[in-house]
């Protein structure tokens, strides 16, 4: 089972994750922090590299550290560096993929407005990890 | 004696009359220039004068000139001025005649004058310089030349007022400078609104998305609690939602036009419309539509711009269609019209014209221009769905290109939209 940390600042958003993947078999849904910040302090927290999250879902739009800034302190730590991230975001221009992909980004989606493009961008998610 | 003296006194008369005809001779001679030297029999003995034909044009000349001209003896003397100069500075001509030229100098600037005279003694020579005229310093040029005169030589110095010209060019460079800081404003208000634009496109769109999950959830998760009205409401919301989405993409896009994006890649116009063809399969059998392209030709430019283009028009084909008609849409070079698009003949091969026509709706030709304007939709919401951004969008780019694009059309028949694009794009370096 795949540990899935979500990293969003939208009280909306993290509902929206739990309510669509409560229900799926193949991930395991970590608590979700509300930035980059509280990833950090998270992560620092857990004692054995292997209870580590397997998967990162950064949101782009984050005050204090973006999802850019997430991503490149999750690829500069040795420790957390094999974790994969992917950043979804409500916009996405070829800037911003670039940017991703050239500090370390798995993936880069858009984020979806049904359940049906939740399953799918998770399903994206899964098969590029 | 009477008859004596009146007949001595006739032949007086006669003579002095022959030497005043002989003096109006004269005169006439010299007025002519018939004459250079004359000799003169006065109580003095014999007297050589010679004409001074050179300087009497020259003060003749220098009398209807605009500028102020003086002569100068070897002590720097005017020994004659023009109108022009006394008028210059403010004194009367009388005074002016015999007083030292250097007097009406600047003082800080009359040592520059000193060397600028022995420098114009030798040969002709210009300087600008201040003369003190008041209480005010006066901006001139003066001109040096030496003038043969008699055996001797003068100096002539020709004064130009350059007053309007130092105040035009102090205006200019005041003006210069409100230019920069219009330029440097221009710079930063473009920059605050491109910034604007993605900021509030950005942010507008959390929200928005909200809004198109929300109501789906509701349409999906509560359909047995909504009544169908309920439902036709959601429906609504969730459409509109969508408008709102594409309209934020478009001004996005158009913003973001406003950047400088390179023009360096070479671009097969064939392919790039083979590409959005294949894009738009799924739109082209559900409405049955048939696309015809021939020989397209290979351009300098934006490719990811020039793709929105042709992108732009052919949905735009395809969408305003009449119900139930199958569309037809042709793409095909053309020679480019220089009176169309105001290009010079000679530069008509430099261009390349691509026309995008269709089978459409069409719209009234006075319309032609405006159809190129952001949010300009000719259409009423609904019947046919559209942000009014994507011709703007269109002609943004091929402005940028150095292009232009036209539209013709007939309502009903159709519409003919042409693309002329250069081949070339200055300083290419693709």
């Amino acid at each position: 089972m795949t540990k899935v940390l979500l990293v969003e600042d939208d009280l909306d958003d993290r509902l929206l994750f739990q309510t669509f993947f409560a229900d799926r078999k193949d991930i395991y849904l970590l608590p979700p922090a509300s930035d980059g910040l509280e990833m950090i302090e998270y992560l620092k927290s857990i004692p054995t590299d292997d209870d580590l999250p397997d998967l990162i879902v950064v949101d782009q739009n984050m005050p204090k550290m973006n999802g850019k800034q997430t991503l490149s302190f999750l690829k500069s730590h040795k420790r957390y560096s094999r974790i994969s991230v992917v950043i979804y975001s409500t916009y996405t221009d070829n800037t911003l993929v670039v940017d991703c992909k050239k500090l370390g980004a798995d993936m880069v989606a858009l984020k979806p407005i049904d359940n049906e493009g939740y399953q799918k961008m998770m399903d994206d998610f899964l098969r590029v990890i | 004696m009477n008859d004596l003296s009146r007949a001595s006194m006739q032949r007086e008369i006669d003579q002095l009359q022959a030497q005043l005809n002989e003096a109006k001779e004269t005169l006439e001679a010299i007025r002519n220039g018939e004459v250079d030297a004359l000799v003169v029999n006065d109580h003095q003995g014999l007297s050589l004068f010679t004409l001074r034909s050179a300087d009497r044009s020259y003060r003749l000349f220098i009398e209807q000139m605009t500028e102020g001209a003086v002569t100068l003896n070897h002590e720097g003397l005017v020994i004659y001025s023009n109108s022009q100069f006394a008028r210059l500075v403010r004194q009367p001509l009388s005074k002016v005649m015999g007083s030292f030229f250097s007097d009406y100098i600047y003082e800080q600037d009359r040592p520059l004058f000193k060397e600028l005279l022995s420098r114009g003694w030798k040969s002709n020579t210009r300087s600008e310089l201040k003369l003190t005229v008041g209480d005010v310093q006066l901006d001139v040029q003066l001109s040096l030349a030496v003038l043969e005169m008699d055996e001797d030589t003068a100096l002539s110095v020709i004064v130009t007022d350059l007053t309007n010209q130092k105040d035009i060019e102090r205006q200019l460079m005041i003006k210069n400078e409100e230019l920069r800081r219009l330029n440097d404003a221009l710079i930063a208000s473009n920059h605050d609104l491109q910034q604007f634009a993605s900021v509030a496109s950005h942010d507008l769109q959390e929200p928005l998305r909200k809004i198109q999950v929300f109501s789906k959830f509701l349409k999906d998760k509560e359909q047995d609690n909504l009544s169908s009205s309920a439902k036709t409401y959601i429906e609504k919301i969730f459409s509109s939602s969508q408008r709102m989405k594409m309209l934020i993409i478009d001004i996005l896009t158009y913003s973001k036009l406003s950047g400088d994006n390179s023009l360096a890649d070479t671009i097969d116009l064939k392919e790039i419309i083979g590409e959005i063809v294949d894009d738009f399969d799924l739109r082209i059998s559900e409405k049955n539509a048939r696309i015809e392209v021939s020989g397209l030709c290979v351009v300098e430019g934006n490719k990811g711009q020039l793709r929105q283009v042709f992108q732009n028009l052919i949905s735009n084909a395809l969408k305003f269609v009449a119900p139930g008609r199958q569309p037809h849409i042709t793409i095909q070079l053309a020679k480019p019209d220089p009176t169309e698009v105001g290009i010079l003949p000679s530069e008509q091969d430099n261009y390349c014209q691509v026309n995008v026509s269709d089978n459409g709706i069409g719209f009234e030709n006075n319309y032609s221009s405006a159809i190129f304007s952001l949010f300009e939709t000719l259409n009423p919401k609904g019947a046919y769905e559209g942000s009014g951004i994507g011709l703007a969008i269109a002609k943004k780019i091929i402005e940028k290109h150095r292009g232009f694009i036209l539209a013709k059309s007939k309502v009903g028949e159709g519409s003919e939209f042409s693309v002329i694009l250069p081949f070339k794009q200055p300083n290419f370096i693709g």
